[in-house]
């Protein structure tokens, strides 16, 4: 074995990188397909189906924020309720304004990033463990506090105004539409995210934080973005929520349930990748359908699925996917390719270049 | 005459009731090459943690490029120009080789888009792992680790690079290609710090030689004189060190070597 290959440093221009050995169109051309059909949806089913949808565009988004949290930058929040229960509230407090609650809806997403920053500043210098409890008890903090204005609903809550002008049908489909949007703008942010430098880095920490700093990778500001990222996904999921159930109440915006769902959907689907938490929000959405009439045992199933599938998978069961079929469907690597290899097809840089 | 590059003044750092830095006070200027020893546990590594500021020290002062950065984190530091590896090497095991690379050449290095690619396939030839470049990391052996910490600490673009015992394991010829490799990066101006026990490494490579022991330097200067100082051959009676440097057998082996001085590499996976 020899430790220095005899070549010579290649000309700069010759280098080639791309962004996935693969050709990645078809992914995308399938994810479009994809929205296209959900985004037809209200107009083929019943809005009984829809409703069902719309829960689950909640738990996907809450599940995309909180592997960013926890499965890039190693931080566990166990209080992300509170920024569902903020952006509900957000959307709330405009909505007794004579906003409407879908033009409320982005406001509130950029409010909660916006909360984000202070409570950062409050949990930042904790790790672990004590970040957790820590993000807990301020979910907690914070829904103490809300109650005490009884302008907004006090303990109880109240019912969200300015709907009453839509019908019934329009209402389910406008509500589903939001919640796709959501969806899909927060599955983008979070694909984006990664594919760019600020992914190589959050990758890093990852995997050996210590080794990521002496890297010069600036680990703080890393976490404190996604931080906020995730506050205000979690807050657009929040605004989603109080729309569809046309109510805010504290004690449900505020439920840790919503923290405990987020987690089940990531660590199943598979911590640390884009594609766990879609395959992790179909299980759960599927368990909780089938397995709601069992009150108790509908919890203590989901609790050893995520047990068996954590001791099977390390990476849950996109990891089992990935390993065996060395496939992603959203590529976020970089690719070196050998000077011999044939040139990637044409469609792949061009949507390199599109898409960068 | 100008402010050397890495200045350390009077660091001090204790873990508990153990001293692993005394007083430490030392300059090393640009394009300097300077070879570490000390028996294991001297506190070599933690010296290379206070300079790249993965520890924080109790006291004292340390300066790089003219300014101070005993309060500066490690990534700071690096984004300066300090470039470290790991003794036990700390892969980014879930990303490939180039990835690796990558966040080295983009972070500490301050590279973008194709800067930062060029950088990083350079730094993948220069250590000779350009074969491995789309592999995950985890899937390395130990040596190509140890290539790898030595490609991402060059691909941060350091000025000053510290290699903590880089050669440990490698066979002869390996070690000749390893020392070619640090001379051609010092001879792009990069100063290096070199901890290694294989003196025979050390000696082609480095002009200045400090023996470490127990948190204190018991030696600094000329290799040849700094092996040959009693001080320091008391430190490394009957190991490696004295053979090397006497061109024979170890004087006194009834003493026994201090805590594994030559083997420091077999507690390693
Ligand atoms: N984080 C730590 N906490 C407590 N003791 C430590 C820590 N890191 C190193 N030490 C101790 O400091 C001493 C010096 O260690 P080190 O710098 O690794 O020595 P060397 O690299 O010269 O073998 C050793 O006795 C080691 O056990
Ligand atoms: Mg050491």
């Amino acid at each position: 074995m020899s430790l220095i290959t005899e070549t010579t440093a290649r000309p700069a221009g010759k280098l080639r990188v791309t962004r996935s050995r693969r050709n990645v169109a078809w992914t995308g051309a399938g994810a479009l397909i994809v929205v296209v059909v959900l985004a037809l949806l209200p107009y083929i089913v019943y809005s009984g189906t829809t409703s069902i949808i719309v829960q689950a565009f909640i738990v996907l988004t809450l599940a995309s924020m909180w592997n960013l949290l926890a499965g890039y930058a190693g931080l566990v929040s166990v209080g992300q309720q509170v920024f569902v229960g903020l952006g509900a509230y957000f959307v709330l407090i405009l909505a007794i304004h004579g906003t409407s609650p879908f033009a409320a809806l982005p406001v509130a997403v950029i409010a909660c990033a916006v909360a984000a920053l202070p409570l950062w500043w409050l949990v930042s210098r904790l790790r672990s463990g004590y970040f957790a409890i820590a993000t807990w008890v301020l979910a907690a903090t914070v829904m103490l506090i809300i109650e005490r204005f009884s302008s907004i609903g006090g303990g109880t809550g109240m019912p969200l105004p300015g709907l009453s002008g839509l019908s019934s049908v329009l209402l389910t489909a406008y509500t589903y539409w939001a919640g796709l949007a959501v969806t899909v703008v927060a599955l983008a942010t979070m694909y984006l995210l990664l594919r760019g430098r600020l992914g190589l880095v959050l990758t890093a920490i990852r995997d050996d934080e210590v080794a990521a700093r002496s890297s010069g990778a600036r680990v703080g500001l890393a976490r404190l973005l996604v931080f906020v990222v995730a506050g205000a996904g979690c807050g657009a999921a929040g605004a989603v929520l109080a729309i569809s159930q046309l109510q805010v109440q504290p004690g449900a915006v505020f439920s840790v349930q919503w923290t405990a769902e987020m987690a089940f959907a990531t660590i199943i689907g598979g911590l640390g990748t884009i594609e766990g938490p879609i395959i992790g929000t179909a299980v759960y959405m599927v368990l909780q359908q089938t397995l709601a009439s069992y009150n108790a045992w509908y919890l203590i199933i989901l609790g050893l699925v995520a047990i068996i599938i954590a001791l099977w998978s390390r990476r849950g069961l996109w990891g089992l996917v990935d390993e065996h079929l060395h496939f992603r469907l959203f590529p976020v690597g970089y690719w070196l390719w050998p000077e011999d290899v044939s040139r990637p097809s044409r469609l792949l840089s061009r949507l390199r270049r599109s898409g960068a | 005459m100008t402010s050397p590059l890495l200045e350390l003044d009077g660091v001090t750092k204790r873990f508990g009731r153990v001293v692993i830095a005394e007083d430490l006070s030392l300059a090393v200027g640009t394009g300097d090459t300077v070879g570490i020893v000390g028996p294991n546990g001297a506190g070599k590594t933690s010296l290379f943690g206070l300079i790249s500021g993965d520890l924080a020290p109790g006291g004292g002062e340390v300066r790089f490029a003219g300014r101070t950065v005993t309060k500066l984190d490690a990534a700071a530091r690096c984004r300066l120009g300090i470039g470290r590896t790991y003794q036990v090497p700390r892969p980014f095991g879930d990303m490939t080789v180039f990835e690796n690379l990558l966040v080295a050449a983009q972070q500490g290095g301050g590279l973008r888009r194709r800067a930062s690619y060029t950088a990083a396939a350079a730094a993948l030839e220069r250590a000779g792992i350009s074969g491995q470049a789309n592999v995950p990391a985890e899937r390395l052996g130990l040596l190509q680790r140890k290539r790898l910490e030595l490609a991402r600490a060059l691909a941060t673009q350091p000025t000053l690079l510290l290699l903590d015992e880089v050669a440990g394991g490698l066979t002869d010829p390996e070690v000749a290609q390893l020392v070619e490799i640090v001379r051609g990066v010092n001879a792009e101006g990069t100063a290096v710090i070199w901890i290694e026990h294989v003196v025979r490494a050390l000696t082609p490579v480095v002009s200045r030689l400090i023996c470490l022991t127990s948190g204190k330097f018991v030696g600094d200067g000329d290799p040849a004189t700094v092996l040959a100082d009693p001080a320091v051959r008391e430190v490394f009676l009957g190991s490696e060190v004295t053979a090397a440097l006497a061109g024979g057998a170890p004087e006194a082996p009834a003493a026994g070597p201090p805590d594994g001085a030559a083997g420091g590499e077999r507690s390693e996976p």
